[in-house]
Order: C-alpha cells, then sequence, then structure tokens
C-alpha cells in the first residue's frame, strides 16, 4: 500500500512539489492568519488588530489583553497539539508501512486516556495538569503491549495495526468501567475524555512545547531513514539499515510525541491520521517535505476544530476531538477506499 | 430451549475443519451445562439486589405480588433478567451469522459500526422526538444498524476480492468511532443526563421493562428462527464460494438473507438494550471451541451462551458499585477486550 503511494508522489510531480516551499510557507501564513482570527472572535469580539497589538504587547486596550491572556495558551496549544499529533502519525505511517496507522490506531490515545483517567478520578479535585504524566506513562504502556503482542519474530506492520485496535478496544472497556465506577466525577472525566482545548493555561503549553521542540527537529533530521524503511525490511536492511533498531526508535518518538498532545488535550482523534495523508497528497511521499507539511496540517485541522468547536452553538462547547472526528472520520474513510485499489 | 432439539445427528452437519467434527456427546454436555448455567443465572440475577429476595419466596413471587418485594421482582427484576437473556442471544447470533456471511474471523456487530450506527440513528430520533418509542424506534434502528454495515462493508471490500480482516476491522473501527462521535455531539446539545450518556455509549439491560421485551420480542423471533434455518446453506457457505456454488449453492442469496437477519437482531438488541459490547464478537467463537463449526448445532448454542453472558455480565455489574445502576456492557467489554486481542494476535497476516 505504502508503495502505491511513493509511486502516485514519483508519476504525478505536482506544482507544489516543485516549488514545496513556496506552498509551505503560505500554508504557514495561512495558519497564523487563521490564529490571529481565532483569538478575536469569542465571547466579546475583538478586531484582529488589536489581537496582534496585545501579542505583541504595545496596547492599552484591555479587552484585547483579556482575550489575548485566556485566548492564547489555547491558541498555542492547538498548535502544538497539532504537530505532535500529525508528525506522531506521519512517522507511524511510514514506520508501519501502513496508511491506516496513527496514535489512534496502535493505541496510544485509548492508553494515555485510561491512565489519566485512573488518575483524575482516583485523586478527585486533581488540577489536569498533574494528568500528564500518568497520561504520558499510559500512552507509552499502551504502545509496548501493542509491541509486545504483535511481536513473533518481528513485529509485521499490519499485526501491529490488527493488535493495535484490539487493545485500543481493551483500553476503552477500562475507561468505560471507570467512567461508571465513579458516576458522581463522570462531567469532568468525559470533557478530558473527549479532546478539548477549554480551559487550558500557560502551564499545559509548558508541558508540551519541550517535546514538540526536542522530537520534531530530531524526526525531520531522521526522515531520510524513513524513506529507506518505506523500501521494504529487506531492501532497508540491504542498504545498511538496522531495520528493527530504527523501526523501533522512530515508533519510540512518535509515541512520546502522541503522548503528551493526549496528555494535555485529551484524545483527539484523526489529526494524526488524515494530516500526514493531506502532506502526503499535496507535497508527495518523501518525508523530508512531508512531514513538516503534515504538522501544518495538523496545526491547521486544530485550530479549525477548536474554533468550530467554540463557534457552533455558543455557549455550548464542543469538544475539539468531536470536531475532529466528526470531519476526519469521513476523509478516513474516503481515503480506505482510494488505497484499497 | 429444551436439550433435545439443540441435538442434531452429527452427519447432518458439514465441517470446515474435519479435526473439530465433535460428537453428539460433546453437544449434549455443553447443552446440559449451559441449561444449568441459565437456571442458576436467573435464580441468581432474580434475587440479588438492592433488595434480597430469599430463594424460597422466588417461585411464589413471580405468580403473584402481594408484597413490596414481590413487585421489585415483576416488574424490575424479572424484565432484567428476560432481556439480558434475549439481547444476548440476539447480539451472539448476528455475530455467529457475521462471521460466517463475511467469511471473516473478525467480523461483529461492535467492529463492523453496526451497532454504532443503530445507536447513532436511535440517538439522533430521540433528540428530535423525545416521546419516540417502541416500533418506530426499532425501524429505525434497522435503518442505522443497515447503512453503517453496508457502508463499513463496501468501504473495506472496495479493494475488490477478499476483505482482508485488517481492512475490516480499520474501516469498522474508525466508521463506529465517527458514529460514537456524532452521537456525543447530539448528546452534548441534547444536555441530556450522564445517565443517559452512559446507556448509548455502553449500553445495558438495567431500566429494562416489560414493553422493551414486547418491542423486542416479535423482531427476535423473526432474526432467530430465520437464522436457524439458514444453518445448511451457512454450513456450505464455509467450504469457500466456489465450494458452495458447485454444491448448488446461491452464495449472493445466502448472504444477503444473513446479512439482513445480522440488521434485524441488531438492530432490535441495540434499540432497547444500547451497544452491548463484544457479545458478537466472543461468544461465537468460545462456542465453535467448544462444539464445532457447524451451524446447525452453534447457532442455537450461541443464542444460549450469549444470553448467559450478558445475564451473568449483569448479575456482575450490580455488585460493581451498589447502589448504583452500572450497566451490563461495561462488564461484557472487561471480558471481551481481551479475546478480541487473543483474536486479533492470531490472524494470519500478510502485510
Amino acid at each position: 500500500m505504502s508503495a502505491a503511494i511513493v509511486a502516485q508522489g514519483v508519476r504525478r510531480t505536482s506544482l507544489a512539489q516543485r516549488y514545496p516551499s513556496i506552498l509551505m510557507g503560505s500554508l504557514c501564513v495561512l495558519a497564523v492568519v487563521l490564529s490571529f482570527y481565532s483569538l478575536s472572535v469569542g465571547a466579546t469580539d475583538v478586531s484582529m488588530g488589536d489581537v496582534f497589538n496585545a501579542v505583541v504587547g504595545n496596547t492599552s486596550d484591555q479587552a484585547a489583553q483579556i482575550v489575548v491572556q485566556f485566548q492564547l495558551p489555547r491558541v498555542l496549544l492547538a498548535w502544538l497539539v497539532g504537530i505532535a499529533l500529525a508528525v506522531s502519525g506521519a512517522v507511524m505511517q511510514g514506520v508501519i508501512r501502513n496508511p491506516l496507522a496513527a496514535p489512534d490506531v496502535v493505541g496510544v490515545t485509548k492508553g494515555a486516556g485510561f491512565a489519566g483517567m485512573l488518575l483524575l478520578l482516583a485523586i478527585p479535585g486533581l488540577p489536569v495538569v498533574a494528568v500528564v504524566p500518568a497520561a504520558f506513562a499510559g500512552g507509552l504502556a499502551a504502545a509496548a503491549l501493542v509491541y509486545l503482542l504483535a511481536y513473533r519474530r518481528g513485529a509485521t506492520p499490519v499485526r501491529i495495526a490488527l493488535v493495535g485496535i484490539a487493545v485500543s478496544a481493551a483500553f476503552e472497556a477500562g475507561i468505560r468501567f471507570l467512567l461508571v465506577r465513579n458516576p458522581l466525577d463522570v462531567s469532568a472525566a468525559l470533557i478530558w475524555l473527549t479532546g478539548s482545548l477549554f480551559g487550558r493555561s500557560m502551564s499545559s503549553v509548558l508541558e508540551i512545547l519541550p517535546w514538540v521542540l526536542v522530537l520534531v527537529p530530531l524526526i525531520v533530521i531522521w526522515s531520510r531513514k524513513l524513506d529507506v524503511l518505506g523500501l521494504g525490511d529487506d531492501l532497508a536492511a540491504g542498504l545498511g539499515e538496522p531495520v528493527e533498531r530504527t523501526r523501533r526508535m522512530l515508533l519510540l518518538f512518535a509515541v512520546a510525541l502522541a503522548a503528551s498532545a493526549v496528555a494535555v488535550s485529551g484524545t483527539i482523534g484523526f489529526v494524526g491520521l488524515i494530516a500526514p495523508h493531506m502532506a502526503r497528497r499535496v507535497f508527495g511521499g518523501k518525508h523530508l517535505a512531508s512531514i513538516p507539511a503534515a504538522a501544518l496540517f495538523g496545526v491547521l485541522l486544530m485550530l479549525f476544530a477548536d474554533m468550530l468547536g467554540r463557534g457552533l452553538a455558543p455557549p455550548l462547547e464542543i469538544p475539539a476531538g468531536l470536531v475532529t472526528a466528526v470531519v476526519g472520520g469521513p476523509y478516513f474513510l474516503y481515503l480506505l477506499v482510494k488505497t484499497g485499489k | 430451549m429444551s436439550v433435545d432439539t439443540v441435538v442434531k445427528p452429527a452427519q447432518d452437519a458439514v465441517h470446515k475443519r474435519p479435526k473439530i467434527v465433535t460428537s453428539r456427546q460433546r453437544v449434549t454436555w455443553v447443552s446440559l451445562a449451559l441449561l444449568v448455567v441459565v437456571v442458576a443465572g436467573v435464580v441468581w440475577g432474580l434475587s440479588i439486589g438492592s433488595q434480597q429476595i430469599s430463594l424460597a419466596r422466588l417461585p411464589g413471587a413471580i405468580f403473584r405480588a402481594d408484597q413490596p418485594d414481590e413487585l421489585i421482582l415483576q416488574s424490575i427484576r424479572l424484565p432484567r433478567v428476560v432481556l439480558a437473556l434475549l439481547v444476548g442471544a440476539a447480539l451472539a447470533v448476528a455475530g455467529a451469522l457475521m462471521q460466517a456471511v463475511a467469511a471473516n474471523p473478525l467480523a461483529a456487530p461492535e467492529i463492523m459500526g453496526v451497532n454504532a450506527g443503530a445507536v447513532f440513528v436511535v440517538v439522533m430520533a430521540i433528540t428530535i422526538v423525545p416521546s419516540l418509542s417502541g416500533a418506530p424506534t426499532i425501524l429505525l434502528s434497522f435503518g442505522g444498524a443497515a447503512a453503517a454495515g453496508v457502508a463499513v462493508m463496501l468501504l473495506a471490500g472496495s479493494g475488490g476480492g477478499r476483505v482482508s480482516p485488517v481492512r475490516l476491522a480499520l474501516a469498522g473501527v474508525t466508521a463506529s468511532s465517527l458514529l460514537i462521535s456524532l452521537t456525543q455531539v447530539l448528546i452534548i446539545f441534547d444536555e441530556n443526563s450522564a445517565d443517559s450518556v452512559l446507556f448509548w455509549l455502553v449500553g445495558g439491560v438495567n431500566f429494562a421493562g416489560w414493553q422493551d421485551i414486547r418491542n423486542l420480542l416479535p423482531w427476535l423471533a423473526v432474526g432467530l428462527v430465520g437464522a436457524f434455518a439458514m444453518a445448511r446453506p451457512l454450513n456450505l457457505l464455509a467450504l469457500g464460494d466456489d465450494m458452495a456454488r458447485g454444491l448448488g449453492q446461491n452464495v449472493e442469496r445466502t448472504r444477503m438473507f444473513g446479512s439482513a437477519l445480522v440488521i434485524v437482531l441488531c438492530g432490535a438488541a441495540v434499540s432497547v438494550a444500547g451497544p452491548v459490547a463484544f457479545i458478537g464478537l466472543i461468544v461465537p467463537h468460545i462456542m465453535r471451541r467448544l462444539v464445532g463449526s457447524s451451524y446447525t448445532v452453534l447457532l442455537p448454542l450461541c443464542a444460549v451462551a450469549g444470553g448467559v453472558l450478558v445475564l451473568y455480565a449483569d448479575i456482575v455489574s450490580r455488585y460493581i458499585k451498589p447502589p448504583f445502576e452500572v450497566p451490563a456492557g461495561v462488564v461484557t467489554a472487561l471480558i471481551g477486550a481481551p479475546i478480541f486481542v487473543y483474536l486479533a494476535r492470531r490472524q494470519k497476516v500478510t502485510s
């Protein structure tokens, strides 16, 4: 399946693939403009110019300052979570060599969700920030479990995907058990579980920032290895790549990114699945281009989902995770049809 | 269901794998064991709860209601036990049918998105018309189940040829999570209580009433009788499409009827009990281990075993957090998920 994608990229070099930097730049601009727009709309509308002044810090407009103080962490988180999930998905799809792989599929999301909730319900009144390390550990543990269960003289990609679905279902069952076991604290846990950027502060931003800052550049540097792995195990080994070890390292990076994202935002589905596909469609199969592009698409998806969730039916807030699922699900199913050929 | 009707002459059966040809004796033992378990479960399920009812008083209390706890028994616990048995039977038989029709060991109502489709449509209908209940709900539930199932099958099968378990699982799980998300959005808009959220996400029989059983029963009868009548064609289908055609089977027709029965069984069960998880996946696998893969024997025994599983899950769920009522679907999910992991791990996969 992945071969087909690579072939597609080679066969049809679009304008975007010949001049990737131009399109990448315009996507970047789009994301920034969308961010400012996201800051300016809300319960009180502030003009985008005022918002810009407030962000750079030379304004006395009280309203703009308040808006920025409350909304800025949210927009920054949309960026970071979008980048983390999308890059994580791109790496997983490259490593597992299955276009359907993603943090949701290999159990990271549900594992992190389960662990986070366990802590949240075990110690009521705990600030949401404290959930981060637990969710992180849960995500890593889930991924390790999937890898171990799928391992039979090497872990074939398809078995990882299949076992991942099953392990996700197991954690889902655990999550539901926790929900019914603690019927009185459900609403707090439910909000966190559906994935939302609501009410996050600057400290959440700082929780995820180091992971993104360290791991994403590292992955971009290693993008060559991903291209090599995409050729298949035998060929990659023939080219001198220690296949199993590289695969494990890259998977670890991807899992860490996804887990940190889930830890701060809850389980936001489908971003890690579809952002890499969008990137590959536009920029082709070379990971050096497609990984940064995937990150940008991830950011756009998150900003869009967050804004839609806030703006669709105020004052009700639809969690961003539900919006991404509703938008991403159909796109993924469409992909499934496309890749079936 | 009496034991005698379950046991059919062994030569009737066509077996896919000769090594699990089961003796009539074994089937008899399994049937007897199931019968004992059912009776024990019914007695247990009737007697425990926030109000204990002693065994000695059970027989009398079923038929007349002078005391408050006898009223509890008749109006709350009895329908709950009966509904558990019925819903379990429906989902387990639907799972066995699905695995036969799709020729795919991971095909099951909850994995193929059928349950999620039914739930979504039912919740949508209830959101729009809050007073909706009974037959219209069940019909809508059929619609949702059918649409989701057909969509997932088409999506997974779009590659042509035999649908791989992985594609099926991926397409089904994605469609399910999409539908569940949409259901959650609906529930948020409706600002329902956490109770109903849990019911439609997890499923259970803790709100069961006689009306539910009256609504379910006709559809269940159609579905189960139809399924049992299809045992022979399904046995032939298990030999592979070409062989079945060679033996004079209309393979497409068998598939279509089988799928229609799955929709009826799942749609009806989900509309009254929510998406009780994993019954359709695990019960057929367990029973196939015990009595072999002849559908003549397998389908009736799956029906009983499915009922047993939901009944016991419901009983266990009453112990989880008394006095809160916990949906039985939580317990079946906890039992089923590890078995799902085991089945997924066992799949022979080629990349």
